[in-house]
Order: C-alpha cells, then structure tokens, then sequence
C-alpha cells in the first residue's frame, strides 16, 4: 500500500468514516501492568516513531505519547484509547487486525508486536489505562526491602534489596569469595593495581572482625585510588591530549586530567565535582582549580581541516558541550533532538537548543584549528615563574643598554625618535624599519637582521643585539614550555542563540534563550540563567536523572554491567533497570550523602552481594551469563589500561608516579606515522616513562595508544566502553614489547627471590593472583620450565634475542636458558584468563 | 612439529572444547564458539565448527549474488570529468564561465564558495570509446578501459556532504558524523566470516608518492561503531607487521608458543571447571585463532609463489608492499582465503592545484593494478560471486579551480553533485553505463543514485535486505542506509 493511501486509511478512521467491527472481548483484568516499565516501552518502540513527541514526524495528527491524546474521541465516537475497554479501542483493532492496508505499525517497516506485548497493553487498558511518566523522569524512590526471608545474609540496605530480588527469583546468594580472591577483586576495583604478596598475608591473617572494611578504607584512602577512578572519567570526558580530526596538533590538557586525579583522591562531592567542571569559571571567587576543572567542556576535538567554516566548527564544538552532559549526567540521547523533536523522549528541539545557549556564550570562535583555542589557563610552576620574572628583568636591563648604545649610534637632539638622526637616514630602508621599533618591542627576527647588518663593522653593537636576541628566545622557549589549559569563560555580551534546521550552522530559525527542557520545568526552580544554573539544576533534587545515571556508572565499574545496562540512555527507549528500588535507594542514598562518591564506593565494595564468589555453578551462567540477578559475584576482563598497569605492577617495573605531561611508551613502529601521511611522527620516551601507570600515556585522538585494546576512542563522550574478545587482544598481551619485557622482569624477580623453581612459580602466581597454584598448575609450570630450559640451551640466540626485549637492564648474573625459560612461563602466567579477568 | 606430538595437542585440544561444550549446554556452547561477550549479548547464534565467527541466522534474506567485496576506495575524490563522464560541450566551452542555470543556490567548500562566473575546464585528455559496449573512458585509464566490458559505470553517483572525511563516513557508515558501523562491518555481522585464520573485515591503506595531499586515514572509516568491536575492520598494515603484534618475540619460535598456548588450554580448563564461566572457553578459542592467524598473516603475505605473469599483470610496483599494486594482489589473496570484506584506500585523489601533474601518477598507480584484479578474479572464476567496486566520495568540479593561464596549477575543486563509480562482478551487469550527468557533466540528469541506494544494492547482492540488517543503539534500530535507500535494479544482472 502507498504511504499516502494508509494515512488517508488512519485518518479515515480517525474523522469516523470508517464502520466498526467489534473485536473479542478481553478479560479483564485486575493488576495492572506497571505503565512507565511495561506499556511505555511497548509504545515507545512501536507507536512513537509516528505518533509520538516529534510534531513533524506524526501521521494523521494522532498522538500516543500523553494521556489526552491518545484518550481523544474522534467525531466517530472512538478512540484510539478507551480506558476500561481494550476490545473498543481502535489502538488494539489495528495493532490486530489482518487487513495490511490498516494494521499497525504498517508491514513496510518490518516491525511487529509479539503476542505478549499485545496482552500488556490489553490489561492496561482494561485496568483504566492509568497513564504515568517514564521511570526515569519520577524522582527516585527510596524504599526498603519488606519481603526477605533470609536476612542474616545482608550487610546492609543495599543487600537486602538484592536478596529481596534473589529469593523472588527462587536464588540464593552465592558464598562470600576467598580472602585471597576478594583482596585481588577489591584492590583492583579501587586502586586498578594488584595487591602486593605482604597486603594479602596480612589481609589474610587479620582475623579482627572489621579486617575486610579497614582493608577498604586503605584503599579509598591510596593515591592510586584518585588514579583509576580518573580512567573511567576520562573515557566520559572524551579526554586526550591532541586535537582530532586532520592536523591532530597537540594541545596540553593534562593539568585537567590531574585535577580529575586529585579531585577523586580528595572525594570532591560529586555535586561540587559537576559545578566545577561545568561551570567553575562562573563561581564567585573561582579559584585556580575550580578553573581548571571547566576544562571538562572544552575537551572535544578541534577541526583545523583548510575549507572549514569557523562558525560550522564552532557550533559543532558547542553541540558536543551540549550532548556530552546530556549523556554524563542525563543519560539522555540529546542528539537526537539536534535536528528535530526526539522521536521518543520528551526532548523538543527546541529544548535541545534552550540547553545549547548555556554552552554557547565562551569567546570561541572554531576559527583555527588551534590546539590551545583560547580561552586558556596559563600553569607555570614555581621554577617557571621565577624565571619568568627574572627573564623579564634581563630584558628590561638588556633593552636598556641597547637603547643607550642606539643613542649613541644615531645621534639627534635630545627625545627625539631614532627617525630624526641623519645617521638612520642613510641606511636602507629595511633596516631602518626594524631600527625604528623601540628595542623592548624587537623580536628576535628583527634583532636578527640588524645584527646581520653591523655584523663586520660594529661588533660591541652586535654583541648587544645578540644579547638581547638571546633573551628574547628564552622568553619563548619559556612561553611555550609553560603549560596552557583550556578552560570556560562567557562572553560579557551575550550571544544571540538560534535554533538550527536539521542542525545546518547556517540555517537558523527562531531565537531561544537558555532554559531546562519543558519536561523538567519546575516553578521553583530560580537559578541563574547560565552553565552554572544549569549545573545546580543537575545536582538538584528536582533533578530525577543525575544522581542514578552517575550510581549506575559507578555500579558498573565494579560489576561490568550497569544496573541499567544502557548508561547512554535512560530514555523510553534505554533499558529498564534489572534492580530498580536498589537502583533508587542507590542514588537517593547518594544525594543524602552530600554525593560522597567514597562513601557510595565503600558501600558497594563492603556489601555482601559485591563480596560474593564468582564461581557459579554452570546452570546459573547458563541461566544468567550477564550476572543481571547478582547470584554471584562479578566476574569480566580487566580494561586493557588494568591489565597493563597490573603487569608493571607484578613484574616491579612500575614507576609510581603521579600526575605531569603525558608519556610515549612502547608502540610498533610507524602506527602515527601511517594514519598522518608522516605528519606526526612517535617519539618513544625512554627511563621511567616507559613505565608509568597507563592513566598517564599520551593518547593521540586519530589513533590512541595500540597497547590498550577496547579503549573508547575519545572522540565524543563514551560511557560504554567495549568489552569483547578477539585474537587481536591475544596477540597484543601475547607479543606487544610492554607484556614481554614485564614477564622477563618477573622472571628475574622471581629468580632472585626464591630458590626452587617451585618457589618461584609460587611467587609469581601471588604476585600476579594472590595466591599459590594448585599442585596440578604447579606442575604444568614446572613441566615448562624444564622444557623450555633444555630448548633454549640448544639454542642460545634464541634466548638472547628474547631477552632483549624492552629497554630496562636485564639481569646478566642469570644463565640467559634459564631466564629465558622463565619469561616464557611468565608471559603464559600474564596470558592466563584469570589474570586477564578480575574474579 | 613432530607430527606425532601435533596430534597430541591436537586431542588435548579436542578433549577439552568437546569437554566444556558438553559439560556447559547451548548457551555456553554459542559463546564457546565465538559470539558475543558477556555484555553485549545480541541475540544466539547457531555454532559453526573451528571456532569462526558465524552470521546472523536470519541471514541471507534472499538468494546471494556475492559472497564477498573489495571496496578498491579512491580517496579524496577522482575526477569523473578527466575520466569517465565524456561531455563534448565541456571541452568545446573550455574557459567560459559557467552558465548560471547549472549552479544556481549550490553550496560548494569554502575554498570555492560561490561557484558564480567560474570557468568551465575540459577534460585535459582525450576520452576515446572501448570495447563492445563503447563505453567511453579517457586515455589516462588505458588499463581500465581495455577491462570495460567487464565493468559496470555509474555515472549518476551524487552525495550529501562536501569535506573529505564527512562524505567518505557518508559512504561507508551511512552517516556524516562518524561514530556509526561501516559496511565491512555490518557485513561482518551480518553474514559471519568464512575463514577462521583470518578477519572477516581487513583494511588496507595506500598513497601515491610524492602526492601533496594531506588526507588522513581516519580509523572511523573502518570502525564497528556500535557493533561489538570485533567487527571492526582490521587493518593490514603497510611497514612493519601486516597486524599489530602478529608477530612473536624474536627469539620465541612458533613451536614454543604452541606449547605455550597448550599449557594455557590446560590451565584455563581447570579454571573453568571450577568456575563454569564460558567466557573462559571463548578465550581459549580466540587465543587459538590468534594462533592461527600468527601463521596465515606471513603466508598471506608471502607472494613469492605467484608465478610471473600474475605479478607482470598487476604492474612494477606489486612486489613493493604498501603500494596500491600489492594491495590488489593482497585483496585477491585475502578473499581467496575466506575473507569477506577487502577495503583497499588510496589517497591522491585531492587535486585542488595539481589536474596537470599529479592525476597522472595518480593513474599509473592505480590503473594497471584495478584492472588486474577484475581480470585475475575473471581467470579465476572468482568475479562471479565477488564484488568489486571502485570509486571515491565525491567528484570534481566541471569548472577551474586556480588560473586558467597557469595550466601547471590547474585544479578542480570537491563536487558533490556527480560523480563516477564502476563495479564489476557479484552479479552486476557488465559492459553497461548507468545514469547520465547533464552536458557539462554538473548534475544528475537521470537515474541518480544517491550513495545510500549504492550502499543498499551492495547489500542486496551479498543477499540482504538494507531495511531489514539493523541494530539496536542508544534506543534505535540502526541501518547502514539510515532511513534511505533504493535497490538500483538496473544494474543487475
């Protein structure tokens, strides 16, 4: 059927044209199907696309997304929803009906209801229809659990939400994990290192009754905490220290990425954490870190690419601000509405573009692709500012004494410019033109010339020049030494903001000002009209979506899945919660901690739930493999940056120190270089910066460092990372430089350590796993090691060469058969699943 | 290897994957054979044997006319003015302005802005007619246009976007704004892959010497976007390893890492005996695969066995590896051998200030091998079920950019509004032309086709329906072709 032929058919109907055929009754009946959790996604999914919130989209003027509308009779008496009476709504007629010119949603877009879904939407009308709002825009809950039957298994509220959910599952919790698995699970999660072979023991042996949660709060209180916590905010803030896009010039953002360090160590309130980043510049009295933190805004790429339109860069640089917090602390899909009414949240363009005015007012103008597009925040250290100072005096004095000199030189009366001396009227005309600059105001290409000039005739002059001239470029090797980040500012002259069609720059519409999308209007809310009124409204509690979108990334870093398991999207068309009261006690609990992210993090990572073991028996990973119920403990692959950062852990080639300009370590060569035509070229570093903790690694925006796999790619805020499985992730821990030079490392570590080659497996596998292998594991590795000694004795290049591998200084006191042998059985150890895997 | 102790491994192997499957059900089955990780589930997928990743079970949706693509991608744009698109009034109007009624209300890139008064530039070589079909193709395309009959031309292409990167995405992803899965990978998903030693999807990257273009190949191009990410497009690389890391550390021969990885299956299986975790399993069967591909990559990549008059067809240049010549012998070797989607990309296209010189080695490096492969697949009976497609991202402009009386540094600038592609083989008509620009080979006339309805036809060959291969993002139903899209029937056979 054409198009054009089904909407003369709906609107048939819809003016009463049509007869009517009476479908079978339905039962009724008495529970209703919770509206926000059942129907609307049903209705979202099928009916919204045309008849929901987007006007231009909508066919034949009906409309499902609110109650008035869909209930609306039409001159024909029906409605497409009648409260009470599913067989009399035409809404269940034309989802049912045979007939393909009439029936809903139409054939041509492949889509159909299951039979289930149509019964959900049945029973809610026979209940009455009671309409509601997505679960997402109510605010959260907070409600305890009532109906537990076990409740000497719980540790705290959290718990008994979990097991509420279990029991009704028919499941029982899974045992708590052996210390040694759960000091290794907890160390990783808040610190992204292994715990040291001493912590364990000592975790192990401490039979205080509280060992478990003093071992947490070490850990809340480590530096390194502040450093893993940062990963994850990172991957949000779309963070890397180059530009994008053609050119990728290299821009210094890491004094941001170390107060996003420092503000986690520190535990930052959350709400403080968001006013800052958003909108630091705008606090009264804003200080240096609370600039620093509006870095977060301008960490989108920068187009530098010849033909742009400044205004086009510009307005896409604003529209990244835009959807970045749409999807950090909204967990809304903002894009959608960029162009045109969201099809399926209540999110108006013209919302869209009241969100977009608050980010649309910095002195930006997308006009170069600049790496350090002003505004920016110039951070010298101490030595820098001291020298700055002293630099400026030398100048002063340097520019004076060429100035006495030039008096001299050129003689005329008394305050009288260079200009009038007879002298200066003889020389050429270029020369005269840099004389006639005033010697403090004299770059060094102008010193330069002159000092050309008089090079064979006047060398006291010369030398004068050339001492200024030196000055001079140590200023500018100073300049640019100084780190410069970027940060917010407003304009003082607000800019006009107009909605976009389609989202082209150049076609604007009408003129909107700065407000919060119709849906989250509130009489009450006063604040200012600005970032940072709209950064209160996001850590307000009129604000139902922050404090769960933010509860659940925390979740998932610690169980791989998030309560919702699609963080990006809390809308209709996101998934709905697997826990959702503990998913609103979760985040209720959170705004009435004053958003005290440590005490969130304690209170996951002490629950019983957290504290389960992972190994399940293999009916439950059949009947949940996601771990959606929590019947088990979490079980996943570390993040590749976790898993690097473990193994120069183990294999002691960390270098444990915090913050600075980012670092080069390993990578095959010729990576930049392919994707820039040579334009960039990689510079590795060597010494300490080969072995930095990953947090710390330049990250190019083209392409990011090859050593960590399922990375996001830091183009555009990711709250998702991947997490898959593929060859290319065997090879890399397999072969890249980093994972062979950490197993020669704890190869000679444990060869200097321990005596017997049981010892020694021993102390690797507590190194790396915390505990000791069964005697079974044991006797594969030592199996190994004699094989692998026996070969590489045949073959002493071999084992030469292997050992070669990565630039710290190997251990010449150990026969290289034996040493290499052991790498081997090392680099095994680091390709273990359980140490790819936090369990 | 000692071929007795290679079957050993080999039942150790067994033992243990017949072992976990039987002691783990479907469910974990699936996983065991290489589907989805834990967290991204997308629905189960049927096994197939030696652990490959297979396709999605409701595919295809009708009967294949391919089974597999090379994407030969020229980026930064050909001229279809110089090469394919013959308009006599061009070159007979050589120099004088273009008419206003050809450009009215166009948008063109910053550097030309208003095209108003621009001058019309003629082909800078003659086009002559070839083969049965006549089709007309420019002397600097011999090698082409002695394959013509073989080719299908498209010459009512048109495209959206203006800048590079934008219309390239545009054309692989069905989207501007990078961020969304690309054709190889949407066929990776789709239709699984044939070999389990190498990708489904490998990308290959080429530029001509001394070319003054600055294109970046963006990884965005090859990219799984919302797809799990082993879907991606792996790309084969120019120096160095052809895959990252595919290489072991010297000193660590391959017999050492069989062992290795043997001691690994051992104690990952008593691992997973003790944890039930079929993620395990997925590991052991992607580190073996791994494996595999450490000896299929330098085997692929080894063309010593070809016989020379193989290596004479593609050109000089094909024993160079990184050239665009080798990496049409690549392409027929990796789709030998089960890989389904070849995305070859070669940059010089660009020609702003440089129609007069550096077109033309920009064709001698791409002519002869393009041609090459057509014929190699012919010989071979592989043209049949592969499809081959050449073509950029945009055209150029009919009009000059640059000085008319500095022929050194004439130029054409991008152009949006027509552009040429040829494919061949896969079930497309051969020896036809399709589509017609108008006179001065500015606009579409007729039969347009838009780069989604080119994106839902190579769907439609590989047999599937472009409305119907989607996935769920960000609360969407994704497509390739976005919400466009139309079957270009007329170039089917």
């Amino acid at each position: 059927m054409h198009p054009r032929n089904r909407l003369a058919a709906w609107i048939g109907w819809w003016v009463g044209i049509q007869t009517w055929t009476l479908a079978p009754a339905a039962a009724p009946t008495a529970a209703s199907p919770s509206f926000s959790r059942e129907v609307l996604p049903v209705l979202s999914e099928f009916c919204y696309p045309c008849h929901g919130p987007d006007e231009k989209a909508r066919k034949a003027g009906l409309r499902l997304d609110t109650a008035d509308s869909a209930f609306l009779k039409a001159e024909s008496g029906k409605a497409a929803i009648l409260p009470g009476k599913s067989h009399e709504s035409e809404l269940i007629r034309r989802i049912e009906t045979q007939d393909p010119d009439d029936v809903m949603p139409p054939p041509r877009l492949k889509k159909s209801l299951s039979l289930e879904q149509i019964n959900t939407l049945r029973q809610w009308i026979d209940a009455g229809a009671v309409w509601g709002k997505h679960w997402a825009f109510e605010p959260p809950i907070r409600t305890s659990a009532h109906r537990i039957q076990d409740s000497g298994w719980a540790r705290n509220e959290l718990d008994r939400l979990v097991l509420q959910s279990l029991e009704s599952s028919h499941l029982k919790p899974a045992p708590e994990a052996a210390r040694q698995i759960l000091i290794r699970r907890v160390t990783l999660d808040l610190t992204g290192l292994p715990p040291t072979p001493t912590e364990v023991d000592s975790f192990v042996n401490d039979t205080r009754p509280e060992a478990y949660e003093r071992l947490v709060d070490r850990l809340l209180g480590s530096r390194h905490y502040g450093e893993r916590m940062a990963w994850d905010w990172l991957e949000v803030a779309r963070y890397a220290d180059s530009n994008g896009y053609q050119g990728d010039s290299d821009r210094t953002m890491w004094p941001w990425r170390d107060w996003v360090v420092s503000a986690f160590n520190n535990n930052l309130p959350f709400d403080q954490f968001t006013l800052w980043q958003l909108a630091g510049d705008l606090l009264p009295n804003a200080n240096q870190e609370q600039t620093i933190a509006t870095g977060f805004c301008r960490n989108h790429m920068i187009n530098g690419e010849g033909g742009r339109i400044a205004e086009e860069n510009r307005i896409d640089y604003v529209m990244d601000m835009t959807e970045t917090v749409g999807t950090a602390w909204l967990g809304l899909t903002l894009t959608c509405a960029r162009c045109h009414d969201h099809k399926y949240d209540p999110i108006s363009q013209r919302d869209y573009f009241g969100l977009f005015a608050a980010f649309n007012q910095t002195p930006v103008t997308g006009a170069d692709g600049n790496p350090q597009a002003a505004p920016n925040l110039e951070l010298p250290s101490e030595t820098q500012s001291t020298e700055r100072t002293l630099l400026q005096s030398l100048h002063k004095e340097a520019s004076q004494r060429l100035e006495m000199a030039e008096i001299q030189k050129f003689p005329r009366a008394d305050n009288q410019p260079i200009k009038t001396s007879e002298k200066f009227q003889e020389l050429p005309k270029e020369i005269q033109e840099h004389l006639a600059i005033a010697p403090d105001q004299r770059d060094s290409g102008r010193l330069d010339k002159l000092a050309a000039h008089w090079k064979n005739s006047d060398a006291v002059y010369t030398g004068l020049l050339a001492d200024l001239k030196g000055i001079r470029d140590r200023q500018s090797r100073l300049n640019s030494a100084i780190p410069k980040a970027m940060i917010m500012q407003d304009r003082k002259e607000q800019r006009e903001t107009f909605m976009l069609v389609r989202g082209l720059y150049n076609k604007t519409s009408e003129k909107v000002d700065y407000r919060l999308p119709a849906v989250f209007s509130h009489p009450t809310h006063s604040a200012q009209q600005n970032r940072l009124g709209l950064a209160q409204w996001l850590v307000s509690p009129a604000n139902p979506l922050t404090a769960r979108v933010v509860v659940n990334r925390f979740w998932s870093q610690f169980f791989g899945i998030g309560l919702v398991k699609t963080p990006e999207d809390f809308g209709a068309q996101g998934e709905k919660p697997s826990h959702p009261e503990l998913l609103d006690w979760l985040a209720s609990e959170f705004i009435e901690s004053g958003w005290d992210v440590k005490h969130l993090c304690r209170l996951i990572a002490t629950s019983a739930t957290y504290r389960q073991s992972s190994a399940g028996d293999p009916s439950l990973y059949e009947r949940d493999p996601q771990n959606r119920l929590l019947a088990r403990g979490p079980r996943f692959r570390m993040p590749s940056w976790m898993i690097r950062d473990q193994a120069l852990a183990a294999s002691g080639l960390l270098v444990d120190k915090t913050g600075g300009a980012p670092v080069k370590s390993y990578q095959p060569s010729g990576v930049w270089e392919e994707a820039t035509f040579g334009n960039k070229r990689y510079t590795q570093d060597h010494g300490d910066n080969l072995y930095r903790r990953s947090v710390y690694t330049f990250w190019r925006r083209i392409v990011g460092p090859t050593v960590f796999f399922d990375a996001t790619p830091r183009q555009v805020c990711n709250v998702k990372p991947p997490r898959t499985n593929t060859p290319l992730h065997a090879l890399t821990t397999l072969n890249d430089i980093t994972y062979v030079e950490a197993s020669r490392a704890l190869a000679t570590l444990i060869l200097q350590q321990a005596r017997t080659p049981a010892e020694r497996v021993d102390l690797a596998y507590r190194r790396l796993l915390c505990r000791v292998p069964t005697s079974k594991e044991r006797r594969v590795f030592l199996n190994a090691i004699l094989r692998y000694t026996r070969r590489f004795e045949q073959d002493p290049t071999a084992a030469d060469s292997l050992l070669e591998a990565g630039e710290s200084r190997r251990d010449r006191t150990v026969p290289s058969a034996e040493l290499a042998a052991y790498t081997v059985v090392c680099s095994t150890l680091f390709n273990l699943d359980e140490t790819l895997t936090k369990e | 290897m000692d071929p007795r102790l290679e079957r050993h491994l080999h039942l150790t192997r067994r033992e243990f994957f017949s072992r976990s499957a039987t002691g783990l059900g479907t469910a974990a089955l699936a996983t065991l054979l290489g589907r989805e990780s834990r967290g991204h589930a997308a629905g189960s997928q049927p096994p197939v044997p030696g652990g490959r990743i297979p396709g999605l079970p409701s595919l295809p949706h009708m009967a294949p006319k391919a089974k597999r693509v090379i994407y030969l991608f020229q980026n930064g744009a050909p001229t279809h003015v110089e090469l394919f698109d013959f308009k006599p009034r061009l070159l007979a109007e050589h120099g004088k302005p273009v008419p206003d009624s050809y450009i009215g209300g166009k948008r063109f890139s910053t550097m030309t802005g208003k095209a108003d008064g621009k001058l019309l530039l003629g082909p800078i070589e003659p086009f002559r007619q070839h083969g049965k079909s006549g089709a007309w193709v420019s002397s600097l395309m011999p090698y082409t246009a002695a394959v013509s009959d073989e080719l299908c031309f498209v010459k009512s292409m048109h495209t959206d976007a203006v800048n590079h990167a934008p219309a390239i995405s545009l054309l692989l992803s069905g989207a501007q704004i990078p961020g969304r899965a690309t054709l190889g990978s949407w066929l990776s998903y789709g239709l699984g892959c044939e070999t389990d030693s190498l990708p489904a999807f490998v990308v290959m990257t080429s530029v001509s010497k001394g070319t003054t273009c600055g294109q970046i190949f963006y990884d965005f191009y090859w990219s799984a976007g919302f797809l799990p990410s082993r879907y991606q497009g792996v790309k084969f690389r120019a120096s160095g390893e052809p895959v990252l890391y595919v290489n072991s550390p010297t000193g660590l021969d391959r017999a050492v890492r069989r062992e290795m990885l043997d001691d690994l299956a051992q104690l990952n299986a008593i691992k997973q005996r003790e944890f039930a975790d079929p993620e395990i399993a997925t590991r052991v069967a992607q580190y073996e695969m791994a494996f595999r591909m450490q000896a299929s990559v330098p085997e692929l990549a080894d063309i010593s066995n070809e016989p020379q008059h193989i290596l004479d067809l593609y050109g000089p240049q094909v024993r160079e590896p990184g050239t665009y010549a080798y990496h049409c012998l690549m392409a027929r070797r990796l789709i030998e051998r089960g890989v389904r989607f070849v995305q070859l990309m070669h940059a010089g296209w660009d020609q702003h200030r440089s129609i007069t010189t550096e077109l033309y080695t920009q064709c001698k490096d791409t002519d002869q091998p393009s041609a090459a492969l057509v014929m190699d697949l012919k010989q071979r009976g592989l043209l049949d079920d592969t499809l081959v497609v050449w073509g950029g991202e945009f055209g150029r402009t009919p009009f000059i950019q640059g000085d008319l009386n500095d022929r050194p540094h004439w130029g054409r600038d991008h152009h949006p509004y027509a552009f040429t592609v040829w494919l061949a083989g896969g079930g497309i008509k051969p020896g036809i032309s399709y589509g017609e620009t108008d006179d001065l080979a500015m606009n579409v006339v007729s039969q347009p086709v838009h780069v989604h309805d080119l994106q839902a036809t190579l769907l439609h060959q590989l047999g599937i329906d472009h409305e119907r291969l989607t996935f769920r993002f960000q609360g969407r139903d994704f497509r390739l072709t976005d919400i466009h899209g139309e079957l270009v029937k007329g170039i089917l056979s």
